[in-house]
């Protein structure tokens, strides 16, 4: 157990570090340099410039430079935002958390559906409820993400029902933690509608494949021969039968929900990576686009892991191969 | 409805869509960058059969659009001048199909007559035009990078495949790091990297080579798996076996084994691939104003106002619907027939 | 709006306001030890209660020699105290932490007497120590605060010295009229706080938005109590405040004022929409009709102040390129410095589609940098501008240029293609470009419009020069045409097409450097109207900046809001925020 979920870990960094070192060469051969950026802003002096190149090496070559800033990482700074004139990480750490808080809520709520509501279509698959819910399914995974964001926008806007982008509603200091944590649940409801719809029309088809394919193999078929009723069969054998298949997608779907959170994030002005990301980029702040971007893959890494172990409590097998 | 008729159903609102984005010229009344100052955001126009005197005509035809004399944000029809539908009128010059220069359009009314069958957007420029040139933006890159992608994908693949050593190693390690990338993330980052000082035509460019180079891996994967397995299956080691070249293995029967697998990647890949375009060019990194790009139509939607009163600018993003919709039953038909 | 720490810095450059006003004050006798309150003349109102304030953008900074951008100064404004302070309503000068001042009978001395007995936020009393601290701060160019152009007259930097601890003396190189307008917003440093660092050489690196709130402290209304990334800063009420109100309660009144960034004016006015947000100090003219037709009675209050002081306007890169090695730029100013070219751009720009279309009939179409709001100096003379392809085609004609296949070429075969900078984020500004764009496809010049951040823009427009062409705005900070002599002289920092020239690089910048230079010293309105007027015909004859429109000033606030009076002048609502008050019985 500890063997491999070390060598998890371990894949993790790798993934880590070649995402890092890949960035860091995009922007060696990027026109413009972080110096350059630097010398623009009116607001870094030439003390601050000269401090930073000797921590960041900056006009060293690239391995020397890639040492330094890999130091930096290690420090807890993830190099120097040129637009905020700080050190990227305070900044980075609170957008990411709030990154991650959407996206676990999205990603729980949208496993919390997909299974039972997956398990109940195989059960009925080829009947009526199976073709109705293949069609929504279709149809939901055909609306680009950005129109269902917007139109759930347009949707909170008209009715008032929901707060409209951003965190917190504004100046709720002097209240309670429970005011607070009501408030904050109220301002995920509709960046995480807008995820859960994007990621069950991935999830729903192969939880349903899945526990079908289990509902078809002979176990099964002899313990209904047995007379076992099928609500039974359906949470004590099938669900549990059809669990690697579907953790398996649980690592890939992370992926795919980070992106479509980017999205989310800037459509709906919550403050997260993503929105951190479209500034960075257009201020030109290289340390901070390189502390997004490995941010979220440490997120995906990290999600990966948590389906790996996953995977290796629930299958004998890769436990037998160790 | 069965697979056999889904995937015609398919198969055949793609070739619509692709036919009209294809001929966007001749279906479209207007050149898309043609402004009309004084008609931002007109409602679609209401076609109509029955005059004032509710006379039927047999032609459609539209009226005038003027704004309201007292909300100056709302039009009214001006009912004294009737404009019928015209098929087949001359207007602005385009080359169809991308190569013969023409004037001629499907249909048009007459000038000072509009119409706008999608509405007008900010510039007074007609939707309808627009969704169609921006069509082939969109789908351009959609192809493009998907072609690239599966370029790629395919050397790389088959390298790996054939070679079976520490090339297929480190074209595998590679493909696991690629594939773990939060891709819009990273599209993000080589965007930044790129000069922002670009023109349109370059823009398009950067795009599209950015999206298609960064999809590699899924389709290098595969495609080794299909080589692997090929390499094996009989007929190959009796090929073989009877002194076959390498070369002549590879292209007369490796390769004609990975065609199902290129073709499910590439109708998963171009819906993916448009809506990568879309995504950039919203967030203002794709194709710049005024060339139309189904991105570039959606962000007037990130105003406020717009996204409050005017419904039709939601349109662009209804029309992508059909589209990857067919892209992604193509693909599982394909899928369920391999 | 960003393009604020450019204005200010035009605002407060040489003001030498035509009448030197020195008020009696409107403070207490000094007494020894004794806290001398300035006693504020407007309406009561209620203690207490929370105001909200939305804000395009994050503060960047809360170190006043940092910020530039307009929310860090919005914040620092109120945490921060000036000398003397300019109405923002009447643009009269007030007592502020000084009482009073003298000016000597040469115009060169101006001796300031300091309130007595008041505190910084954190207690810490207030001395002369702290004004020569801070000059000694912003005067030095190891710190290199934007401040020191405005202290810095004929090239010799504002002399400031320690009469007592109550009296401080400022001299200047040269006679200056109404020079305490230029204290105006010079924010005074705590010095028990910064001394240490300011010595050490690490000023530039203090108060950032990370800093603890009891490490920064200041004269102003509010103190620093939190902030939240991305979220919200707090000020809390400063409780040593040396304004009270008429009957006696101290100010200001507010326990509380939240600033809440949004990323752009539409997330703004949606927050504002649903309740969240109490104040938009600028929307957009679009979503102005919006909350007109939305506005329900008794919930929010709309101002239309009508054109402010802000100008829109394209510019064409003219400065001197030889030792930057941009030869792509450098190529195509053999257009840009063709007067006849910018002449006939300006032509063919529809200005009547730019107040339609981009701001809904709510700005006024310019012809020069002088907005219609300042009808003390604008030169009626000049005509309103009328859009004529015909002309701008006749006027490149003149200049060489020609058509092939409807694309226009210069003398020598080249196709006219460059590109125009607008700032992302800003609708206005891109839908300007777009406009514009077009316009000028009917000239048949190619454009391409690119859009960055706005830092990016003003970087590449005052430092690098690497555009071709931009769409920026300024505001003038005041009426008087002194406010515009960074713009005009063309040694200024903001003379923005041909940036801080050593010698004037063509005759007619030459003209009205010295025009601007005269109507300086001359005391006359009458005779400085008739320079001014000369300047703006200058301007609009050579087209430098090609001006296209003034928004009229548009601000959304709750009706609960009290003593509530907008302005055109940047920061149009908070200027008086020490006087803002929560309504009770108002929802």
């Amino acid at each position: 157990m500890i063997r491999y979920c070390l060598r998890r870990i371990i894949n993790s960094l790798f993934l880590l570090a070649a995402v890092s070192v890949l960035t860091f060469l995009l922007f060696e051969i990027a026109p413009g340099n972080f110096l350059d950026e630097l010398r623009l802003n009116p607001q870094v002096s030439e003390q601050t410039i000269a401090n930073l190149k000797a921590k960041y090496a900056l006009d060293q070559p690239i391995g020397v430079k890639y040492a330094q800033w890999a130091r930096s990482v290690a420090h807890g700074d993830l190099g120097f935002s040129v637009a905020y004139n700080m050190a990227a990480a305070p900044l980075l750490w609170h957008r990411a958390a709030n990154t991650l808080l959407l996206t676990v809520t999205a990603m729980v709520l949208s496993w919390l559906i997909a299974i039972p509501t997956g398990a109940w279509i195989a059960a009925r698959r080829g009947k009526w409820q199976d073709i109705l819910f293949g069609g929504a399914n279709v149809i939901l995974l055909a609306i680009p993400h950005l129109m269902l964001a917007l139109i759930l926008l347009l949707f909170a806007l008209r009715s008032g029902l929901l707060p409209v982008g951003g965190i917190s509603s504004t100046a709720l200091s002097s209240r309670g933690w429970g005011t607070t944590t009501g408030d904050l649940m109220a301002h995920l409801v509709l960046p995480v509608l807008c995820l859960v719809l994007v990621t069950l029309p991935m999830l729903l088809p192969h939880v349903r494949r899945a526990v079908s394919d289990v509902l078809d193999s002979p176990f099964i078929l002899a313990a209904r021969a047995r007379g076992l009723p099928d609500s039974r069969l359906l949470v004590g054998h099938a669900l549990r039968a059809s669990a690697n298949p579907v953790i398996s997608l649980f690592g890939l779907s992370i992926s795919e929900l980070l992106s479509s959170s980017l999205l989310v994030e800037i459509v709906m002005s919550w403050p997260g990576l993503g929105r951190l990301l479209l500034e960075a980029i257009l201020a030109r702040d290289f340390h901070l686009v390189v502390g997004c971007v490995l941010l979220s893959t440490a997120f995906l890494a990290g999600g990966n892991l948590i389906a790996d172990l996953l995977l290796y409590a629930s299958d004998p097998r890769i436990r037998a191969k160790q | 409805m069965n697979p056999k008729r889904l995937f015609r159903f398919a198969g055949a609102s793609l070739a619509l869509w692709h036919g009209l984005i294809l001929f966007a010229g001749f279906f479209s009344p207007y050149d898309p960058t043609m402004q009309n100052r004084t008609l931002a955001f007109a409602p679609p126009t209401r076609i109509h059969f029955f005059d004032r005197y509710q006379r039927f005509h047999l032609r459609p035809f539209v009226y005038g659009v003027r704004a309201q004399p007292h909300n100056p944000e709302a039009y009214e029809e001006e009912r004294s001048q009737v404009y019928p539908i015209k098929w087949m009128v001359r207007g602005h010059g385009y080359k169809a199909g991308g190569l013969f220069p023409t004037r001629w359009h499907l249909f048009g009314v007459d000038e000072p007559g509009r119409i706008f069958l999608f509405g007008s957007d900010d510039f007074g420029r007609d939707q309808f035009s627009r969704l169609l040139f921006g069509g082939q933006i969109s789908i351009a890159a959609g192809l493009a990078a998907t072609a690239l992608s599966l370029g790629l994908g395919f050397l790389l693949g088959m390298m790996a495949g054939l070679q079976a050593g520490w090339l297929d190693e480190v074209v595998m390690r590679c493909a696991e790091v690629f594939m773990a990338l939060p891709w819009l993330y990273l599209l993000f980052a080589v965007r930044a990297v790129m000069p922002l000082h670009v023109s349109a035509g370059k823009a398009f460019l950067l795009v599209v080579v950015v999206i298609g180079v960064l999809g590699w891996a899924r389709p290098a994967r595969l495609i080794r798996g299909v080589v692997l397995s090929a390499k094996e299956k009989d007929f190959v080691v009796a090929a073989r076996g009877l002194g076959a070249s390498g070369a002549y293995l590879v292209g007369r029967h490796v390769a004609p084994q990975t065609r199902g697998v290129m073709l499910t990647q590439a109708s998963v890949l171009i819906p993916q691939y448009i809506l990568a375009e879309v995504t950039l060019s919203f967030l203002g990194l794709g194709v710049s104003e005024p060339t139309a790009s189904w991105g570039n139509m959606l962000s007037t939607l990130q105003q406020y106002h717009v996204l409050l009163s005017y419904w039709w600018m939601f349109i662009p993003g209804l029309a992508l619907i059909p589209l990857i919709w067919g892209y992604y039953t193509l693909a599982n038909t394909i899928k369920m027939r391999l | 709006m960003s393009h604020a720490w450019l204005a200010r810095n035009l605002a407060l450059c040489l003001l030498a306001a035509a009448v030197a006003t020195v008020p009696s004050g409107g403070s207490q006798p000094a007494r020894p030890g004794r806290e001398e309150l300035l006693v504020s003349k407007t309406p009561a109102g209620n203690q207490g209660g929370r105001l909200i304030v939305s804000q395009r953008g994050e503060p960047k900074t809360l170190n006043p020699v940092l910020a530039l951008d307009l929310p860090s100064r919005e914040v620092i404004y109120r945490l921060m105290g000036d000398l003397v302070h300019i109405d923002r309503s009447t643009l009269q000068t007030q007592p502020a932490l000084a009482t009073s001042w003298a000016v000597s009978p040469d115009l060169r001395r101006y001796t300031l007497n300091l309130r007595r007995g008041i505190k910084f936020s954190d207690g810490f009393p207030f001395t002369a120590d702290d004004v020569t601290f801070s000059f000694k701060v912003y005067l030095d160019e190891k710190v290199g605060a934007p401040q020191r152009d405005l202290l810095v007259v004929e090239n010799t930097p504002i002399q400031c010295r320690k009469i007592d601890d109550h009296t401080v003396m400022f001299e200047l190189a040269r006679s200056y009229a109404a020079a305490e307008r230029i204290f105006d917003s010079i924010a005074i440093l705590p010095r028990h706080l910064l001394e240490k660092d300011y010595q050490q050489g690490l000023l530039r690196q203090v108060w950032s938005l990370n800093t603890p709130p009891d490490k920064i402290a200041g004269l102003g209304p509010f103190q620093l109590h939190a902030y939240v990334p991305g979220q919200q800063l707090v000020l809390r009420r400063n409780p040593f405040y040396w304004k009270s109100d008429q009957n006696g309660n101290r100010l200001p009144y507010l326990d509380e004022v939240v600033f809440v960034p949004s990323p752009s004016e539409d997330a703004q006015v949606m927050r504002f929409q649903s309740g969240e947000v109490d104040i938009v100090s600028r929307v957009g003219a679009q979503n102005f009709s919006v909350l007109q037709r939305l506005q329900r009675p008794g919930d929010y209050k709309l101002f239309d102040l009508g054109p402010g002081f802000e100008y829109n306007f394209l510019f064409f890169n003219l400065n001197d390129l030889r030792s930057k090695g941009l030869t792509d730029i450098s190529r195509k100013q053999s257009w840009f410095r063709q007067t006849e070219f910018r002449q006939a751009v300006s032509a063919a720009i529809d200005r009547q589609a730019i107040t339609q279309l981009v701001y809904k009939g709510r700005a006024a179409p310019l012809a020069i940098h002088v907005t219609p709001a300042n009808t003390l100096w604008v030169n009626r003379a000049i005509a309103q501008p009328q859009r004529s392809l015909e002309r701008a085609r006749k006027l490149l004609e003149s200049a060489g240029f020609s058509w092939k296949d409807g694309a226009l070429a210069d003398a020598g075969g080249q196709k006219v293609e460059f590109s125009i900078l607008t700032s992302a984020g800003n609708t206005q500004r891109g839908q300007m470009a777009t406009i514009i764009q077009d316009d000028l496809k009917q000239l048949g010049m190619t454009v391409n419009v690119v859009s960055l951040e706005f830092r990016t823009v003003i970087d590449r427009a005052l430092r690098t020069y690497d555009y071709e062409a931009a769409i920026l705005s300024l505001a003038s900070g005041d009426a008087d045409p002194n406010s515009e002599m960074n713009v005009m002289l063309s040694s200024g920092r903001t003379h923005i097409w041909n940036v801080g020239q050593s010698h004037p690089a063509t005759a007619w910048e030459a003209e009205i450097d010295r025009l601007m230079k005269l109507q300086l010293i001359t005391p006359n309105y009458q005779q400085r109207k008739r320079i001014y007027d000369r300047v703006q015909q200058l301007m609009a004859d050579n087209q430098p900046m090609i001006c296209l429109a003034s928004p009229n000033i548009l601000v959304a606030a709750r009706e609960k809001v009290g003593n509530l009076r907008p302005v055109v002048l940047d920061d149009y609502v908070l200027w008086n925020a020490e006087q803002l008050f929560i309504r009770k019985n108002v929802p």
